[in-house]
């Protein structure tokens, strides 16, 4: 018999590198985790896969990698010193910004974003376009020369270009980086990584570009050298933000399209496990110790976000929409100076932790609320490490308690329903403010804290169905697996639609799908596995938010009129009016993908469909509907396809809790989630 | 203070706080105009039956003592018997909680079992209410006439629908009729948005402990405000600050506070300030409130939630007829971003003794404003209103921001790029100004410049722009910073300076400059780090 060949999703986070392999022949699926191997990460990846190939005789056929490094480059300030150039006039954009502030009353941090390019490394170009591309005054050629001098001289390792409308014409560009390549290993052009209008978004995100492409090249190229070494064989890939994945040659030139690498593996993971389950629409709810990630899927796709921030740096890429709230499980609960009860967003952090971890933490957090509650276990070690002692949670509840002539379950109760109140204003401004009704979706909860709260916040937002993934352990490198390969291409594109020719809009989308079907051409992939979609950014004339709608058409030519329809329609779903007025066309995107072949995921064999043979024991809990109660206990483990748990109740496993709150029921699918039905009120 | 349990009252205020950002949120995203749109300058707020600001969505400053007042003036004109479920008011009147007419408050009474328990209201800038001029900055008004509509409260929208003659009344009156009523749609949709999410907080937690809620709000900020001036010491302070003119006299005018610190309260008296000018550059009292808000959130308590109870332990009194209160018909335009800036100047001065290490040197107290209005090549009618930020002054710990909005304002700038997509200009520079931050211990903040040539046509132009003459002030021997200055053709053979204010025609192949002002600086100079001069000297020289 042949041996197994493997594509293998690596996620490496800070603690624990997670590994998810996929027999392409046999369909089986095999995860572990391996520790992470900071500051090398690159050699986690190789420690994860000899401990596969150890255990498995096999090959590997692919390798899809989620990685952090672009992040924590930029978040820790570890990029490399950039230059910068720009059109003449225009050098200080980068620091002036949109010259706003962030906080208006804070006098000393108004928090705007520092430039990443000091004003001595930033240097201007004779040579002007306007918006419509045409050249208004020629590039200063002569002037290369010793511009390449000058920049060499400030010490710049990485070189950006930023010319005023380079988007309507790479002209300019193109001849800058063409020159500077010859002198500097790391050039990035504005047209390359954002061809969109808006000077100071497209000058910061091909600004940060530049500052991690030497830190994220050698990665990569170290990453590679090591897999060569291995002798593994096999075709690396690199998660993007936007949930695809990309060439190792495309991650060196635009490594700013990694900064949600992570991340977006486990939404695509959720989006994935959603579509087998036959689900349209969920919110992913992703709640850890410090903070809680959420993400909106859509019509089974990742709604995705054309502009985020990387710390307080702005950029325009397109990135699953993740949001993040600075609330979790670790976060403090405390009396503000006028007595109200607040929980976050300071946070007990790892260290010293919740009280009930015994390192020194006295306040209580989200956590210990939930142990005194009974929600979470006082007996196990968490994590296989960290012991609990649930005496330390009752004495920083009671302090509370006291306060207020509340019961320790009472406070702790009020903590985790404020807790919960900051998540739910948060999940709002995700969904409904967006025009999604969430009563017609499902919220996917993974995380430490995640399975804890879900079932207690869909009540609260009428979510009628909560799923507690499996595999949510090896969530991400999971997701890796369900990647496709995925390249976006924007460009902008003005004209008002009565005005537009769909026969000029036509020649400009397929310039826009050579330049991104090329690329994956030139990288070995054969045209006939490519696919390729359109969308259009619109707006209502002088609007200056665009909407973005599906731009694909049967016929030969884009059919505006369906086109405008689709904009109607969502403009009402997202801001409840339409109106007769004519559009304008800003953007032009084009998304190509190859398909990579998703594992469907494994029937769940393990367990009892009897739920009572599953039950492990039982602890006493406290639910505002029941007050104190026996909680049962299962063992998520034993709990087999079928079995029903009815709330109150816990399931538990050895990363987390799952809570069945008192009304709810549960139950374990045909793959193993477990699936609790909310009743609506 | 009253009795709530205290998770209630958490889980309400996340959910109150929630319904007004989204509000913010929503007109930002439905409405035309890119002032609304791109720069944001509107404000949205929740407040009770009575009035009282209960939360405001990303308070904008100049607003801040706007919104404490609007709904209370309505209501004193516009009995709540009057108002039904459905209705949604508009007003710009500047006696009702108003500041100047292009401000327009969009009003919607929230109804629970059959009576108003509150309101939600926002206020957005249009970038035309009429008037004299193209974006109604008419900088030598005499009267608020020449200034545009004055829009009493009026009904717009009903139950029943749109009250139909009155909006073309409304969109009649403007320029840019279609954007406006995209604008007026925006406004009504955000207030309908927060309507039926109150409701659905009142019916969740019933009408008595939601209003119980609220007034703990109050209550709670009103404490924390009295806490945070008990920390400033008791005493009298005085400050002044000048306007550099009033757009028709040119003449320097005074404004003058006192302020008296005694315990948990606070007076500032604005006794002393020049009567009221000629020109625009006269402002209300409810933006003198404004400054007051501003300077003693940002001075004693920055993370102190804003409602009605912050302002409680403030006394302000503005006599009549001076600038800062003007009799009605004086106009007003300039007033609101300009001459407010001046009220917080004078605050500041008078403030900086009392406590130094939390007070700031002048910053660039001008939103900075050029408006282009004319005809492009196709034959259609364009305003383009940009705002320009400068220098912020230093602190006791760190040097001014540079080329950023100061105090009151916070407008973003709109893009090069899409301001030549949108109208007939070529921007020749944007860039910052070296050597315009006043010397200090710390360094004020530097100036920008923006060089714009108009191809086309030709258009009018209008200015808004003060601290052409005063400088802005340095503190503890720290120097001021350069004032501001436009200019005609720079560096041509027919270069002139532009007065801070006028209205004037322009046209094409004229070049307009407009180089904001630094920041003042904190601190000797001669106690500059060596650190901070060598990091001067290889960025900011040239």
């Amino acid at each position: 018999m042949a041996k197994p060949e493997f594509r293998v999703g690596i996620d490496v986070g800070g603690t624990f590198t997670d590994v998810a392999a996929y027999d392409v022949a046999s369909g089986n699926l095999v995860s572990f985790k391996v520790p992470s191997t900071p500051p090398e990460l690159a050699h986690g990846v190789i420690a994860g896969l000899r401990v596969l190939l150890a255990a498995q005789d096999g090959s590997v056929r692919e390798l899809v990698h989620g990685t952090t490094v672009a992040t924590n480059a930029i978040l820790e300030g570890r990029g490399s010193p950039t230059a910068l150039i720009t059109t003449r006039g225009f050098r200080d954009v980068l620091e002036i910004g949109r010259q706003s502030r962030h906080d208006l009353y804070d006098l000393d941090n108004p928090g705007r974003a520092r430039p990443l390019v000091p004003r001595r490394r930033r240097f201007e170009v004779a040579g002007r376009l306007d918006h419509l591309g045409s050249e208004v005054e020629p590039l200063a050629t002569a002037k290369i020369p010793g511009l390449v001098d000058a920049v060499r001289a400030s010490g710049a390792v990485s070189v950006a270009i930023c010319l005023l409308h380079s988007y309507a014409n790479f002209d300019h560009e193109c001849r800058l980086r063409d020159e500077l390549t010859k002198h500097f290993d790391y050039v990035s052009a504005s047209h390359e990584i954002n061809a969109e209008f808006r000077e100071y978004e497209r000058s910061n995100t091909t600004v940060l570009n530049a500052y991690i492409m030497p830190i994220v090249s050698q990665y990569v190229t170290q990453l590679e050298e090591d897999l060569a070494e291995l002798d593994l064989g096999g075709r690396l890939h690199v998660v993007q933000s936007n949930g695809g994945m990309m060439t190792p040659g495309t991650t060196r030139r635009k490594p700013i399209n990694t900064v949600m690498s992570g991340p977006a593996a486990g939404i695509a993971a959720s989006r994935h496990l959603l579509e087998q389950m036959g689900i349209q629409h969920g919110v992913t709810f992703d709640m850890g110790g410090t903070s809680t990630d959420v993400c909106v899927i859509y019509d089974s796709a990742a709604t995705v976000t054309s502009q985020r921030k990387i710390g307080d740096q702005p950029a325009r890429l397109a990135s699953v929409s993740i949001e993040t709230i600075g609330a979790g499980g670790g976060s403090l609960a405390w009396i503000d100076p006028a007595g109200a009860l607040k929980v976050g967003p300071q946070s007990a952090g790892a260290l010293p932790g919740p009280a009930c971890y015994g390192r020194g933490g006295t306040d209580p957090t989200v956590t210990d609320a939930d142990l005194v509650l009974g929600y979470l276990d006082d007996a196990s070690v968490w994590g296989g490490e960290v012991r609990i002692d649930r005496d330390l949670s009752e004495q920083a509840l009671g302090r509370f308690a006291d306060r207020y002539g509340f019961s320790t379950h009472e406070a702790g109760e009020g903590i985790v329903a404020i807790a919960n109140s900051n998540m739910i204003r948060a999940l709002r401004l995700v969904s409904v403010q967006k025009g999604y009704d969430l009563r017609e979706f499902a919220l996917v909860a993974f995380g430490g804290a995640g399975p804890v709260h879900a079932g207690r916040l869909a009540q609260e937002l009428h979510i009628p169905r909560v799923v507690v993934p499996v595999l949510s352990g090896v969530f991400s490198a999971y997701g890796c697996l369900v990647a496709d390969v995925r390249y976006d291409a924007v460009q902008t594109y003005f004209s008002r639609l009565s005005d537009a020719e769909p026969v000029a809009i036509e020649r400009a989308f397929r310039e826009l799908e050579e330049r991104t079907v090329g690329e994956l051409v030139r990288e070995g992939y054969g045209r006939s596995a490519i696919s390729v979609s359109r969308a259009m950014d619109l707006r209502y004339l002088k609007q200056n938010y665009e909407i973005e709608v599906s731009a694909d058409s049967q016929g030969e030519t884009p059919d505006l009129a369906v086109i405008r329809g689709r904009f109607d329609a969502r403009h009402e779903q997202l801001y409840a009016y339409r109106t007769n007025q004519d559009l304008e066309i800003v953007n032009l995107r084009v998304f190509a993908t190859v398909a990579t072949g998703h594992p469907p995921l494994p029937a769940h064999s393990a367990g009892t469909a009897r739920s009572e043979d599953a039950r492990r024991g039982e602890r006493l809990a406290y639910f505002s509907e029941t007050g104190h109660c026996t909680l049962p206990i299962y063992d998520r483990a034993e709990l087999g396809v079928g079995a029903v748990v009815a709330g109150p109740a816990a399931v538990e496993e050895p990363w987390s809790t799952t809570v069945v709150y008192p009304g709810q029921r549960l139950v374990v699918d045909q793959f193993g989630n477990l699936v609790i039905e909310v009743p609506s009120p | 203070m009253t009795a709530v349990n205290p998770i209630t009252l958490e889980v309400v205020r996340n959910a109150i706080y929630s319904i007004a950002e989204e509000m913010r949120l929503n007109v930002m995203r439905t409405s035309r105009s890119p002032i609304l749109k791109e720069a944001g300058d509107l404000s949205c707020a929740l407040t009770d039956a009575q009035g009282r600001i209960i939360a405001q969505g990303r308070d904008i400053p100049i607003h801040l003592g706007v919104m404490a007042f609007t709904v209370q003036k309505f209501l004193e004109r516009v009995p709540a018997s009057e108002l039904r479920d459905g209705d949604v008011y508009f007003t710009n009147q500047l006696e009702v909680g108003g500041n100047h007419l292009p401000d327009v408050k969009a009003i919607t009474p929230v109804f629970f079992d059959g009576e108003i328990v509150a309101f939600a209201i926002n206020l957005c800038h249009w970038p035309d209410i009429g008037g004299a001029v193209p974006g109604s900055y008419y900088t030598t008004a005499r009267e608020i006439y020449q200034e545009g509509l004055q829009i009493p409260p009026i009904r717009v929208f009903s139950a029943a629908g749109t009250e139909r003659r009155v909006l073309d009344l409304i969109l009649l009156n403007v320029r840019g009729a279609e954007e406006r009523e995209g604008d007026i749609l925006g406004q009504r949709a955000a207030n309908e948005v927060a309507a039926r999410r109150l409701k659905e907080v009142f019916t969740r937690y019933g009408r008595e402990t939601t209003l119980a809620c609220f007034s703990r709000f109050l209550d709670e900020s009103e404490q924390l405000m009295r806490a945070a001036i008990a920390e400033v010491p008791a005493g009298v302070y005085t400050g002044d600050d000048f306007l550099d003119n009033d757009g028709v006299v040119n003449e320097s005018r005074r404004v003058a506070v006192t302020i008296t610190v005694e315990g948990d309260r606070a007076t500032f008296d604005f006794t002393g300030t020049d009567p009221q000018l000629v020109g625009p550059l006269n402002t209300t009292y409810y933006i003198a409130c404004s400054a007051v808000y501003y300077a003693t959130k940002a001075l004693f308590g920055p993370a102190i939630p804003i409602n009605a109870g912050c302002y409680r332990p403030f006394e302000i009194l503005v006599p009549k007829g001076t600038l800062l209160n003007p009799l009605a018909t004086a106009p007003v335009v300039g007033g609101n971003h300009e001459t407010s800036r001046r009220a917080v100047d004078a605050i500041f001065k008078a403030l900086a003794p009392a406590i130094p290490d939390r007070i700031h040197a002048g910053s660039f107290g001008s939103s900075g404003v050029i408006i282009i209005g004319g005809t492009d090549p196709r034959g259609r009618q364009y305003i383009s209103y940009e705002t320009n930020g400068g220098g912020l002054g230093a602190g006791p710990r760190s040097d001014g921001e540079s080329g950023c909005q100061s105090n009151m304002g916070n407008t973003m700038n709109t893009p090069v790029e899409a301001l030549e997509a949108s109208f007939p200009f070529r921007i020749e520079s944007y860039e910052l100004v070296p050597g315009t931050g006043g010397r200090g211990r710390f360094r004020g903040g530097l100036a920008l410049q923006r060089t714009v040539r108009l191809l086309h046509g030709t258009a009018t132009l209008t200015t808004m722009c003060e601290r052409c003459v005063h400088p802005m002030f340095g503190l503890f021997d720290g120097e001021p910073g350069t004032p501001a200055k436009i200019t005609l053709n720079p560096g041509g053979p027919d270069e002139q300076p532009i007065p801070g204010k006028i209205n004037r025609e322009i046209e094409a192949g004229m070049v307009i400059r407009i180089q904001t002002g630094g920041g003042g600086g904190y601190g000797p100079p001669v106690e500059r780090s060596p650190s901070l001069l060598a990091a001067d000297a290889a960025d900011y020289e040239t």
